[in-house]
């Protein structure tokens, strides 16, 4: 699966989550520049990014960054 | 075959106009130019997924890297855009530093000719993990190997670079959140030194085990027959040296793995300081 993610970092969260089928990488990479030439105009600091992994659990395991805030994180050990 | 929309001069021409610190937003041409270029990626970038796949691991890729990094690592590094090596890449966190051993291996067969970063040997501000950068077609491709306890520390080193100080990552921030991290990194380094050395103590073990079982089966068998008090003597002798090396070895292995279970503990201890003083942060910013 492929993840379109807008993350505001000063904020660590999500401000966008997609998600899109394997096909539809064209897709989701047309969607990924929609933004950031959004984000370009208003002239904020996200990041965005597309990942690709077998499942959001997987996603959330080697990006957790994105998805957990800074306690979580350290407690999670 | 993967082909770059445009020439290398043009690519790093658009990296200098990126590099300029400015007021007014890029323009859309040359993001739609940055755009095409991370795309020009996407055929390494599968070569590279499928074949990680093959060796039964499971990659979180990252198709491209966003503008915002790419613009940031431009300013900070004097790197020219067409050189970065990781405008595409995955990651793969592996269960302990064993595995990351025989899984690196494997890349290296797989990916001949790829260059190697180990940055655990000589992390970066604390960060360890080990690179690979594998080239398809002429286009670079990394590929990010992590055991679960660096990357543990990595998204901590993140996240708080995030949200605490950008500076972070690079060495920067609050002192004591750069000691945890610098002090958590060391014990990362060591518990995984442990853990290696373990391994290696653990199969030699189990060698040492199986050989005692032969010569006690042999010995017995041995003593079945009618053999000199001197012979009865000198096979005993031996059996009991072996049993001697073995026990030595359960208790090398028995130190380590104690070692091991001291070194988590100190860690923890660490870990509750530190959640107690990032609560009294949140507590002074609200």
């Amino acid at each position: 699966m492929i993840f379109l993610i807008e993350y505001n970092r000063s904020e660590g969260s999500i401000v966008t989550f997609r998600y899109f089928d394997d096909s539809e990488r064209r897709k989701a990479e047309d969607s990924r520049l929609e933004i950031e030439l959004d984000v370009n105009r208003k002239g904020v600091d996200h990041e965005v990014v597309l990942l690709e992994a077998a499942s959001e659990d997987a996603l959330r395991r080697t990006h957790r960054r994105y998805f957990e805030d800074l306690r979580q994180i350290l407690k999670s050990r | 075959m993967c082909k770059m929309p445009v020439s290398k001069t043009q690519i790093d021409r658009l990296g200098d106009r990126l590099r300029e610190v400015r007021e007014d937003p890029h323009t859309e041409s040359d993001l739609r130019l940055l755009d095409d270029y991370r795309r020009s990626f996407g055929e390494a970038y599968e070569a590279v997924v499928r074949t990680i796949r093959q060796r039964g691991e499971f990659p979180t890729g990252r198709l491209a890297k966003s503008t915002v990094s790419i613009v940031e690592k431009l300013r900070r590094e004097s790197i020219r855009l067409s050189q970065m090596q990781d405008i595409a890449g995955c990651r793969v966190v592996v269960v302990n530093v064993v595995r990351q051993e025989q899984f690196v291996a494997s890349l290296k067969t797989d990916f001949p000719g790829a260059s190697l970063i180990d940055r655990r040997d000589n992390p970066s501000y604390g960060y360890r993990a080990v690179h690979i950068i594998a080239m398809i077609s002429g286009m670079p491709v990394e590929i990010q190997v992590r055991t679960s306890l660096q990357h543990l520390w990595a998204e901590l080193s993140e996240k708080s670079s995030d949200v605490l100080d950008p500076t972070i990552k690079y060495g920067g921030g609050p002192a004591e959140w750069r000691s945890y991290l610098t002090s958590s990194s060391k014990s990362v380094a060591a518990y995984e030194d442990l853990e290696k050395k373990s391994s290696i103590a653990v199969a030699a073990y189990e060698v040492m085990v199986a050989v005692h079982e032969d010569i006690k089966k042999a010995t017995a068998e041995l003593l079945e027959h009618q053999l000199p008090d001197h012979e009865v003597q000198e096979i005993r002798g031996k059996l009991e040296d072996s049993t001697r090396k073995m026990e030595r070895a359960e208790l090398e292995v028995q130190d380590m793995q104690d070692e091991m279970v001291r070194l988590w503990n100190v860690n923890a201890d660490r870990l509750k300081e530190t959640i107690s003083w990032l609560d009294k942060l949140k507590g002074q910013k609200q």
